[in-house]
């Protein structure tokens, strides 16, 4: 072991700095502990149905590796050869040409991962899905019992074609009809038109969205594989407007593999 | 020396209880996680907007030339839901910036936090301080 390249000074107001921040986060968790010790209830509305709305948003968190959301018996992401060299070559350019950058939508499960706030409007035949971020784009969730369409029926979307129903208080959404101009995930897992997804989503309380994801493309993966996580809520709180592609500037210093300007039009001075 | 290192362990604290900060883009593709920086300048223009808030600080050398720095924030709304006001900071206040600097080399940073000319400090909800680091 080399020498330290701290002195025993700076080594020690370090300690105790990241005391301080440990005893501050474990205030806090005391804190939100003392304050979930019974969470509120999952609310419902009148026909007794698990409301996924009410006053309040999804705090969605940025999940940047779908590899360390994997659930199931193999938590290995089951790549085909060329999905796995395409995950290699977007890790190094850092993901430089990841198609949210460019303020396209994140599409598909990715979607509930971005953080940008999201809410549910919950109806009778239908449920909207408004997400703040991606940039400020919805989905819609047909719940009247139309079937699934086929895939080759569909123009290819970003979100694609969604119907969804309960099973007890699980919301389960079947989608297909995407387009390939998304990436399944942050990180640069990709996908063909192939893809298809389940999406259970339930809300164990008031103050927990639980959602989880099947990613099943035959083009790009050699068999169906589920990702999952939590969104907290936030009571009280309100989506607000956000318009990506107003001031993207790190489109204007965007390069290629070469080196050159990614758009040959980028203008000498930002807009 | 001392405070350089209770700013960083204070920094990851801020990032940890803060958790969720507004993200678009690539952080390294563009910036150097690397190479951080703490500037200290005039403001001369504040672009609030999306997909990501910029700030421009004129910061004068030891020689007395003046250099023009763009730096990089989260979107209004995520600034807004930590504390900022579009008022926050005007033009010509004095502000002292931590964050990275761009990674070939231009005048332009991501921001962490700004100290500002009033001596409150707030977190910039840049893309570093959130999952990518992880």
């Amino acid at each position: 072991m080399g020498r330290s390249p701290f002195s025993n000074a700076a080594t020690g107001v370090l300690a105790v700095a990241m005391l301080m921040c440990c005893t501050q986060v474990h205030a806090q968790a005391a804190a939100h502990a003392a304050q979930h010790e019974a969470p509120a209830p999952t609310p419902r509305l009148a026909d007794g149905k698990v409301d996924l709305g009410g006053h309040g948003i999804w705090n969605q968190p940025w999940i940047t590796d779908f590899g360390k959301q994997v659930v199931g018996p193999d938590t290995k992401i089951p790549f085909l050869p060329w999905t796995k060299a395409m995950y290699d070559y977007n890790k190094s350019n850092q993901v430089a040409y990841d198609p949210q950058g460019f303020c396209l939508p994140p599409g598909g499960p990715r979607m509930f991962g971005t953080p940008y706030p999201s809410q549910f409007i919950q109806q009778a035949d239908r449920i909207i899905v408004i997400f703040e971020g991606g940039a400020h784009v919805w989905r819609e969730i047909h719940m009247d019992g139309r079937p699934l369409p086929k895939r080759e029926d569909l123009n290819p979307t970003y979100f694609g074609y969604s119907v969804g129903h309960w099973e007890r208080d699980t919301l389960v959404v079947e989608t297909t009809g995407f387009n390939e101009k998304t990436w399944l995930n942050f990180n640069g897992t990709m996908h063909t038109d192939e893809l298809t997804t389940v999406e259970r989503i339930s809300r164990p309380n008031r103050d927990t969205l639980h959602y989880e994801a099947t990613i099943n493309d035959p083009g790009a993966y050699s068999r169906p594989w589920t990702v999952a996580w939590d969104i907290p809520w936030l009571e009280g709180a309100e989506l607000a407007e956000y318009i990506c592609q107003e001031n993207n500037q790190f489109l204007l210093e965007l390069k290629d593999d070469f080196g050159n300007a990614f758009f040959k039009d980028v203008p000498t001075t930002s807009p | 020396m001392h405070t350089k290192f209770l700013g960083v362990a204070v920094a990851v604290c801020a990032t940890v209880a803060t958790g969720t900060a507004l993200a678009h883009h690539s952080f390294a593709a563009e910036f150097d996680a690397n190479a951080p920086i703490e500037l200290t300048g005039t403001v001369t223009k504040v672009d609030w907007a999306n997909p990501h808030t910029y700030f421009y600080i004129d910061v004068t050398g030891k020689k007395g030339d003046v250099e023009n720095w763009a730096l990089e924030m989260g979107s209004p709304n995520g600034l807004m839901r930590q504390g900022w006001t579009r008022d926050s900071m005007k033009i010509g206040d004095v502000v002292t910036v931590t964050g990275w600097r761009a990674k070939d080399g231009a005048t332009k940073g991501n921001a962490r936090s700004v100290t500002l000319s009033t001596g409150k400090k707030l977190f910039a909800g840049s893309s570093q301080a959130s999952a990518e680091t992880k």
